[in-house]
């Protein structure tokens, strides 16, 4: 059944963050809170952990998008989410490339075999 | 019995390669635009000024474009799949795309502006004039927070911030992409942990034959 899609939340400085607005992922308006988040060097992880577990919380987001650098700061709470809605994809950052072995979902994809199990 | 759970285990476990493969390659096709964009944003940057692209600019009111459909696959599986918002309260999403693109002669535009809404639906193989026309009107109607964000920063933006937007809006197709195969991925991972706790557990052909 079409309905209204699920929107795409973001978590990333401020390059990170004008580039995705600018492809037209935002939204703000006086009544509902942002979907996204533009993290400086002064934005505590308190901060960054509650707003992440507010997108997770918000049924209307489908996404979210966290540089890797950022996720690194809340690994815990990004491991802690076992559902597969939202997704969480970490992307990298201008300072900070992509790593695939920090990566939530490829650690958890790696850590699987062991030599017993094609014995 | 054994051999069957081996045959699943083999096919899913090529199923997960195959899945880790394409995954790995949209991975790197989606960090290459992202720099691409990156690197936009700096040279409009460094053209129109450093506090002129930056978060000061952003509206205060701000609609969605980009909205991201979620579905189940019949393997169970979550799928994502992005769509464009009209930004434009009517017409096609073939229209607004060619508006948005096409920067054409404005003043002829604003002139046969009768002629060209007039003509619009009669006929479709039209100048560069008349979706300006009607991109015009529309802009007139949109209130500020559909605006195309790229009016943040100004009327004349440099080419370098209409690139960067293109490269961004290709990340955010890919990047539901690539939120399908995460779960794909995680689903295959499941699965095989499954499969592999069945063969430990299923007797072998000779144990059962001699039972």
């Amino acid at each position: 059944m079409a309905g209204r899609g699920k929107l795409i939340a973001l978590i990333g400085d401020e390059d990170t963050c004008t580039g995705f607005l600018l492809g037209g992922v935002g939204e703000l308006n006086k009544s509902r809170k942002p979907n996204f988040l533009v993290v400086e060097k002064d934005t505590s992880v308190t901060e960054i952990e509650e707003t992440f577990k507010s997108f997770l919380a918000r049924d209307d987001i489908g996404i979210i998008l966290i540089n890797q650098f950022i996720a690194e700061m809340i690994r815990h709470a990004i491991d802690a989410h076992m559902q597969s809605i939202p997704a969480v994809l970490e992307i990298p950052s201008k300072e900070h490339p992509y790593d695939a072995n920090k990566d939530s979902i490829l650690r958890r994809a790696k850590g699987m075999f062991s030599v017993e199990d094609f014995r | 019995m054994k051999d069957e759970v081996s045959l699943r285990l083999e096919g899913c476990l090529l199923r997960f390669m195959d899945q880790l493969e394409l995954l790995e390659e949209k991975r790197q096709q989606l960090n290459s635009l992202i720099e691409q964009g990156w690197f936009s944003i700096s040279k409009a940057r460094y053209a129109m000024g450093n506090k002129q692209v930056s978060a000061l600019q952003y509206s205060s009111e701000i609609v969605p474009q980009v909205s991201v459909h979620v579905r189940t696959l019949p393997n169970g599986e979550t799928g994502f799949e992005t769509e464009q918002m009209g930004q434009q309260p009517s017409g096609d999403a073939k229209d607004a795309a060619r508006r948005v693109e096409e920067v054409g002669p404005v003043d002829e535009g604003v002139r046969r502006r009768k002629a060209a809404t007039a003509k619009n639906s009669e006929d479709h193989s039209d100048s560069s004039t008349k979706p300006v026309a009607e991109e015009e009107l529309s802009i007139s109607k949109v209130p500020p927070g559909q605006q195309d964000p790229l009016k943040w920063f100004g009327i004349l933006v440099p080419q370098s911030l209409k690139q960067a937007q293109s490269a961004f809006r290709q990340v955010i197709e890919l990047s539901a992409e690539i939120a399908s195969l995460q779960t794909a991925v995680l689903s295959t991972r499941k699965e095989l942990h499954t499969l592999m706790g069945e063969k430990h557990k299923a007797p072998t052909g000779k144990e059962s034959s001699e039972s």
